[in-house]
């Protein structure tokens, strides 16, 4: 009993913060999303769910939401598939190769969508040179994904890393084994490294999937959301409502939907990785 | 319980009143702007100036990000929150209306009486500062949208939308590989900027009874004209996703006959080693009757802060006026290249031989004008860019852009 009021006394401090820079924040918003606020109308009213059933029926709303699904879902499965092989053969690598591939990494987000919107650029760009006819970020289907590619230029190295480490957890032994078994390769991977790999893969979903949900950055410096919306995600359109139109309420209501989302997406991740245990 | 809230009450009343009081020794004032580019030596020594033509006033200075977007978020959250430890500020022409009806903005009728400030200023910007009759900021300088032609490879400035479409597909079928007409038709403010001067420019008004008016037959020719040139090649595909910087230097690497921009534009194409130097004119936007065409009005507005007590008050306002003086519009037009705001200084004999370039700019002022000066500008505009890029980039006719756009305007201004 004693052990235990202390453990809860010293995680106390802990805790207070995550309440206060996490938890609190978040009940800020859902209660800033029942109501009308819009800063310059001085209006402030309670309006209760008004915003979420306007919310359904803004077509916006589900449009960046498409998006920004596809973006996750198309962004994350190319990470991890060019990730793999990446992670493999940096496991036969020294540390040289291992840092060179953490450099799109290190880059400031903002910076290299900036250094790949000139990539892009149908006058200039180095990629519409060699792929003429392709006009990136000036048609509503290829701007997308024009984004995912920058996402994927940037992250897959991160993707590498977790995996990198997932791989080395593998027990050499097993793999030996298997060889004196006479197992081929494909055998391998497929029946002892993949499934070993299985919790750093979840791992490397979880955290991407969550940050990929969320992008912003990229996506604002090459197209604003556009052209015409089509690049709009759940967080630029509540960037845009929120501080471009100043209407608090309504902002504060895509939000709470953008974190519903990432919440629901964490929690099935979360469970997967219990089952790992 | 009554009670002690009443006390609570009491003792507010009486700290707020404390805090009325005028503290004694010299009045601070804080002034916020946009850094002005150069040296900022001479900009200092004519606050320097003001201080010892105003002694017991001090003035200092804070400056705002470069970026008008996040300076905007700054503003939104100091003056929502009441701030009061800034007195003067710098405001885009676009928040003026919005800031005002916000109640941020104190009123000063009385003190820049707008019959004289008409008489003084180019319309326009007078126009822009105006809401219900009252004036809430002054015009400190402006930037307006406008049209650089190549002089080596057209006659003369087109005057109308068939000129600059002629000259341009001839000087185009000379020298394959040019593009004709560079604009900014990427989502985001600009594009705005861009349909609306092709709306005024085909004998378009973007208010009606002060409301946004973009389901008219000026408004599909406009942006029917901007798409058409899309499509029909006489601009590139890559102006969709374009912005200044993008058309800029495409421009001034010789590969396009005209462009629409701000007048930064100027100084880069003069710059030594710029390819174009000394082959690149400018003019007042082509329109369908040749009468010049109107460029978006932008720049900078100076307005005193609401929440200022009355003592910092009659300082900032002193502030102001000594800014928005003609000496401060001729220094400005000279030292940064700032376009003056007020009419005479374009006649001014230093500015003519100091800064011909801004003198020249004249005829391109006179023709600016605001975009729909409503305090529901800001919260629409996004919304219009939607749809505007959606018609510029073909998705869909810009008839049905424009009646979704009117839409979107019309439930903003119901609530």
């Amino acid at each position: 009993m004693k052990a235990r009021s202390q453990a809860a006394l010293l995680a106390a401090p802990a805790m207070a913060i995550l309440a206060g820079v996490a938890v609190l924040p978040v009940l800020a918003a859902i209660w800033l999303s029942l109501h009308r606020s819009i800063l310059v109308f001085h209006e402030e009213r309670f309006i209760g769910i008004a915003n979420f059933r306007f919310l359904f029926s803004d077509g916006r709303f589900w449009s960046a939401l498409g998006t920004t699904a596809y973006f996750t879902a198309v962004a994350v499965a190319a990470e991890l598939l060019i990730g793999l092989p990446v992670a493999m053969l940096l496991q036969r690598g020294g540390g040289f190769f291992r840092a060179a591939i953490l450099l799109p990494w290190a880059i400031p987000t903002a910076v290299s969508a900036r250094m790949w919107a000139w990539l892009f650029n149908a006058d200039y760009g180095l990629l519409h040179r060699l792929l003429p006819g392709v006009d990136w970020l000036g048609s509503p289907r290829t701007a997308l994904h024009a984004a995912i590619l920058v996402d994927v230029w940037k992250t897959t190295p991160f993707v590498a890393l977790i995996l990198l480490a997932g791989l080395s957890a593998i027990p050499g032994d097993v793999v030996k084994a298997a060889r004196v078994d006479g197992a081929r390769p494909a055998r391998i991977f497929f029946s002892i490294t993949l499934p070993l790999l299985r919790p750093a893969i979840l791992l490397a979903l979880l955290f991407r999937s969550l940050d990929a949900f969320r992008v912003f950055d990229a996506i604002y410096v090459l197209t604003e959301g556009g052209p015409a919306n089509a690049t709009e995600t759940l967080s630029i359109y509540a960037y845009k409502t929120l501080l471009r139109s100043g209407d608090f309420g309504y902002g504060s209501a895509l939000s709470v939907a953008t974190f519903a989302c990432v919440l629901g997406i964490g929690l099935v991740f979360l469970r997967f990785l219990g089952r790992e245990r | 319980m009554k009670r002690h809230l009443l006390v609570l009450v009491a003792c507010l009343a009486c700290a707020r009143q404390g805090r009325e009081a005028q503290p004694p020794g010299p009045v601070t004032i804080v002034l916020e702007h946009q850094p002005l580019w150069g040296d900022p030596a001479a900009f200092h020594a004519s606050l320097e100036r003001f201080q010892q033509e105003n002694p017991g006033v001090v003035v200092r200075t804070q400056t705002l990000p470069n970026a008008s977007d996040v300076a905007r978020e700054m503003f939104l959250t100091a003056l929502e929150g009441g701030a009061d430890d800034f007195d003067v500020f710098a405001i885009d022409v676009v928040w003026a209306p919005e800031f005002a009806r916000a109640g941020w903005l104190a009123d000063l009728t009385s003190a820049f009486p707008p019959e004289r400030l008409r008489a003084q200023y180019l319309a326009s910007t007078i126009e822009a500062v105006t809401l219900d009759g009252k004036i809430y900021a002054v015009p400190w300088f402006l930037d307006v949208g406008l049209l650089y032609y190549r002089t080596d490879l057209v006659p003369r400035a087109p005057k109308t939308y068939a000129e600059l479409q002629s000259f341009a597909r001839a000087a185009m079928a000379r020298n394959p590989g040019l593009a004709g007409y560079l604009w900014q038709g990427r989502q985001y403010e600009g594009l705005n900027c861009n349909v609306f001067e092709a709306i005024w420019g085909h004998g378009g008004d973007l208010l009606r009874d002060g409301r946004i008016a973009l389901d008219t037959d000026a408004a599909r020719a406009g942006l029917g004209f901007l798409r058409e040139a899309i499509a029909s090649g006489l601009s590139p595909r890559s102006v969709v996703a374009s912005a200044e910087e993008e058309t800029r230097r495409a421009f001034q690497d010789g590969r396009a006959v005209f462009l629409r921009n701000w007048p930064y534009v100027w100084a880069e194409v003069q710059k030594p080693g710029s390819p174009v130097r000394g082959k690149v004119g400018f003019a007042p936007l082509p329109s369908e009757t040749g009468a010049p065409g109107p460029g978006t009005l932008g720049g900078w507005q100076l307005a005193v802060n609401a929440h200022s007590p009355p003592w910092r008050r009659r300082a900032a306002e002193k502030l102001v006026a000594f800014l928005t003086s003609g000496e401060a519009a001729v220094e400005l037009a000279l030292r940064y290249s700032r376009i003056p705001a007020r009419r005479a200084v374009y006649d001014d004999p230093r500015v003519r031989e100091g800064a011909p370039f801004i003198a020249a700019l004249l005829p391109v002022a006179l023709a600016a004008r605001p975009r729909p000066v409503t305090p529901y500008y800001a919260l629409a505009s996004d919304s219009i860019q939607g749809e505007l890029s959606g018609a510029v980039a073909g998705l869909r006719s810009p008839a049905d852009a424009l009646s979704r756009a009117q839409r979107i305007v019309d439930h903003l201004e119901s609530r």
